[in-house]
């Protein structure tokens, strides 16, 4: 990257600074912070404690690149933020139906957009349907409309998005292992409104991946992958607006996983995912094309920033060399970065502004595509209105006040940025052969090493902040004696029993032969979708005969019932060795 | 002080935030305890494996809301088995104002989101002396 000259002043220079920066640790270092020797990132990548030529000499420019080109160290597009910001996606979800929409309509108002001022919404499912229950279930109470909507039938999908343009707007359901049912019941509702499947935007979770290291119950590792790859095939040939998966890089982040796992746990998944697709007939172009990445933005500043460069150079060059994929579109990571919740404190909630703001500025500068901002009360309770509009400040602040939008990838060239971008890669590249190594990601999940890996990190990252290793302001430094807790968003108690009475009020009004036969041919459906190995699933006849028991009014609990029990369902933890 | 500390760690199954949880099963068995961890749906089957487990200490940890359902299933079940004598604690995210009510109810004390693993561990040494 240098001549010979300018490396022999620059390694002159650098060895001028060692012996400078000795002298002022061996007189001052007793009283230092432990960075000043043997600094290390989260991940524990080594760190200098400043960089030079030398340090990017050996990096092939190849790798680096300019924005928008192979393999997209820079960035996906060769215009950044120039023509259009990131895209303002918060999560939205609560209480009834009505309730969410209310919020949507709200953020709206306030500005919230997606791409080219597209109405853009990040909807959020409620814990009685993330666990496949209908409200009236004994285990649904205290839980119905928390920490996301109550919605689970074609008529809950009425009262959400009745009066809007199905066919204008982007919508993503945020679901966990009911993305089938949800999906089945979104398409019925648009066929009830006249909005074709094929003119849906938006885009399903489909991460069944995250049960390695996530706690909810879940199907069997296996039977969760072949729903991934079904639900793949079915978007690739009916739904070519709708972007089917959802690389949950920052549950894994949330769970304990550091930066260097998020990298490679998730791209030894999408080897995983994409040699299933072949394997089932679904084209590498067509699935690749329709993933999505929701990654972390987590506290260490820079690795985080270099976790995003890397991960978008080893995807492109992975997806190419083992798939031979060819379009761009196929080989770009697409971000949504949701900021850290984990590194929220509830001591002085307030400080968390602070740390979203850093989180979201450091997602900017690494040129990701669309962001969710955690609120500074997330670590107490559900956002209230005034904390979630203020996650849209936010970036409504860095976009339009601090210039840094005016250049791509501003940090390109940096000796560190760039040097750890090589050491992230490397880091990330050697996991994912561990993983192969393993037989792949399923089978490393069996074996219980996503999990136990990352569980060790978890508590390594506790440990640290414990014995103060990690500062953590108003935890283990600066803390202050416990203010008032600040007002806190609570859901209102009506919304148990009215979605109790409507689901009671829908099973009594619906036509119960229809509703038999839906089911019955979806549970045959689902039985043989069970038996099939990869090579013979059928995608297409998951897919009808669940939309078909939407349209009969089938609520998700009833649905989740048949893919519970012929699929299998436990907590992930038990599906270990 | 009992010979040796049995807890049951438990998480509703539609909680996925157990990171927390784990951290703290981890330092338990580090500290002595022998920890038994589960998911639920109801809080009968905390009751019962509870029971099964002969436990001195039940943990529930809630960090996605509903745990005041939970809380009050749970006493009602523990009342119905004669397991009053079971020392209760939570962790998670659970507010202040919840917390003033779960005490009443007999809630020993709750380990808020950047709690000290050994404030816990201490915590139950001593509600376990005799």
């Amino acid at each position: 990257m240098f001549d010979n000259k300018t490396l022999a002043e620059a390694e002159q220079l650098e060895q001028q600074w060692k012996a400078k920066y000795g002298k002022i640790v061996d007189r001052f270092g007793n009283q230092a912070p432990s960075r000043a020797w043997g600094p290390k990132t989260m991940s524990g990548l080594p760190l200098k404690n400043a960089y030079f030529p030398s340090d990017v000499q050996d990096i092939d420019y190849g790798k680096i690149g300019a924005p928008g080109e192979y393999p997209y160290t820079r960035g996906n597009l060769a215009a950044q933020y120039q023509l259009m910001h990131w895209a303002n996606q918060p999560v939205i979800g609560y209480g009834l139906p009505e309730d969410t929409r209310a919020r949507m309509d709200a953020l709206s108002g306030q500005g919230m957009t997606g791409y080219f001022g597209q109405s853009f919404y990040n909807l959020l499912y409620d814990l009685v349907s993330h666990e496949g229950l209908d409200p009236d279930d004994p285990a649904a109470r205290g839980r119905i409309g928390q920490c996301g909507m109550a919605v689970y039938s074609v008529a809950d999908m009425a009262r959400l998005f009745d009066g809007m343009d199905l066919a204008k707007m982007n919508v993503v359901h945020i679901t966990d292992y009911q993305v089938i049912p949800a999906l089945a019941q979104y398409i019925a509702y648009g066929q009830r409104r006249g909005v074709a499947a094929k003119d849906l935007r938006g885009n399903t979770m489909n991460y069944y991946h995250q049960s390695a290291f996530c706690g909810m119950s879940a199907f069997p590792p296996e039977q969760g992958h072949k729903l991934a790859v079904a639900l793949i095939g079915y978007c690739a040939e009916h739904m070519p607006s709708w972007n089917t998966t959802n690389f949950v890089g920052y549950d894994l982040e949330e769970s304990g996983g550091n930066a260097v796992q998020e990298a490679g746990m998730l791209l030894a998944y999408g080897i995983e995912l994409v040699r299933s697709c072949v394997e089932a007939g679904v084209d590498p172009t067509a699935a690749l094309s329709r993933f999505g990445f929701q990654i972390a933005q987590g506290n260490d500043f820079f690795e985080e920033i270099v976790k995003i460069r890397a991960l978008r150079r080893i995807w492109a060059t992975t997806m190419k060399e083992r798939f031979g994929v060819s379009d761009p579109r196929a080989m770009h990571v697409r971000i949504h970065t949701h900021t850290s919740g984990a590194m929220l404190t509830a001591e002085q909630p307030l400080v968390n502004l602070v740390r979203t703001t850093l989180h979201a500025f450091g997602a900017a500068l690494s040129g990701v595509q669309a962001m969710e901002v955690a609120a500074y009360d997330e670590a107490l309770a559900i956002p209230t209105e005034e904390s979630a509009t203020l996650t849209l400040r936010i970036q409504q602040v860095i976009q339009e006040e601090t210039n840094i939008t005016a250049v791509s990838d501003p940090l390109a060239g940096s000796y560190f940025v760039e040097n750890l971008t090589e050491q992230m890669a490397a880091a990330a590249l050697e996991l994912v052969d561990q993983i192969e190594d393993m037989g792949g990601y399923i089978a490393a999940q069996r074996q219980g090493w996503i999990r136990s890996e990352i569980e060790e990190n978890a508590e390594r990252w506790r440990d640290d902040v414990s014995a103060g290793r990690h500062g953590v302001v108003g935890v283990n430094c600066y803390k202050t004696d416990a203010a008032e807790e600040p007002e806190l968003f609570t859901v209102d108690e009506d919304v148990e029993r009215t979605a109790i009475e409507r689901v009671k009020a829908l099973r009594a009004a619906r036509d119960g032969a229809r509703y038999d036969a839906a089911m019955a041919a979806f549970s045959e459906a689902v039985a043989d979708f069970a038996a099939a190995g990869m090579a013979d699933i059928n995608p297409d006849r998951l897919m009808a005969t669940a939309i078909e028991a939407a349209q009969a009014d089938a609520t998700t609990g009833e649905m989740m019932a048949v893919m519970k029990d012929k699929l299998g369902w436990d907590a992930p933890y038990n599906y270990g060795p | 002080m009992t010979d040796v500390v049995r807890v049951l760690l438990a998480k509703p199954t539609h909680d996925g935030h157990d990171r927390g949880v784990r951290y703290i099963a981890r330092k338990f068995r580090d500290a002595g305890f022998e920890v038994i961890f589960t998911t639920f749906l109801l809080a009968d089957e905390v009751a019962a494996m509870a029971i099964e487990e002969d436990v001195n200490v039940i943990g529930i940890s809630s960090s996605s809301h509903g745990h005041m359902a939970i809380f009050e299933d749970l006493f009602v079940s523990l009342k119905k088995h004669g397991l009053e004598d079971i020392l209760v604690i939570g962790g998670g995210v659970i507010s202040g104002k919840d917390q003033a009510i779960l005490k009443e109810w007999g809630v020993a004390r709750v380990f808020g989101p950047g709690s000290a693993s050994e404030e816990s561990v201490e915590f139950i040494r001593q509600q376990l002396s005799p």
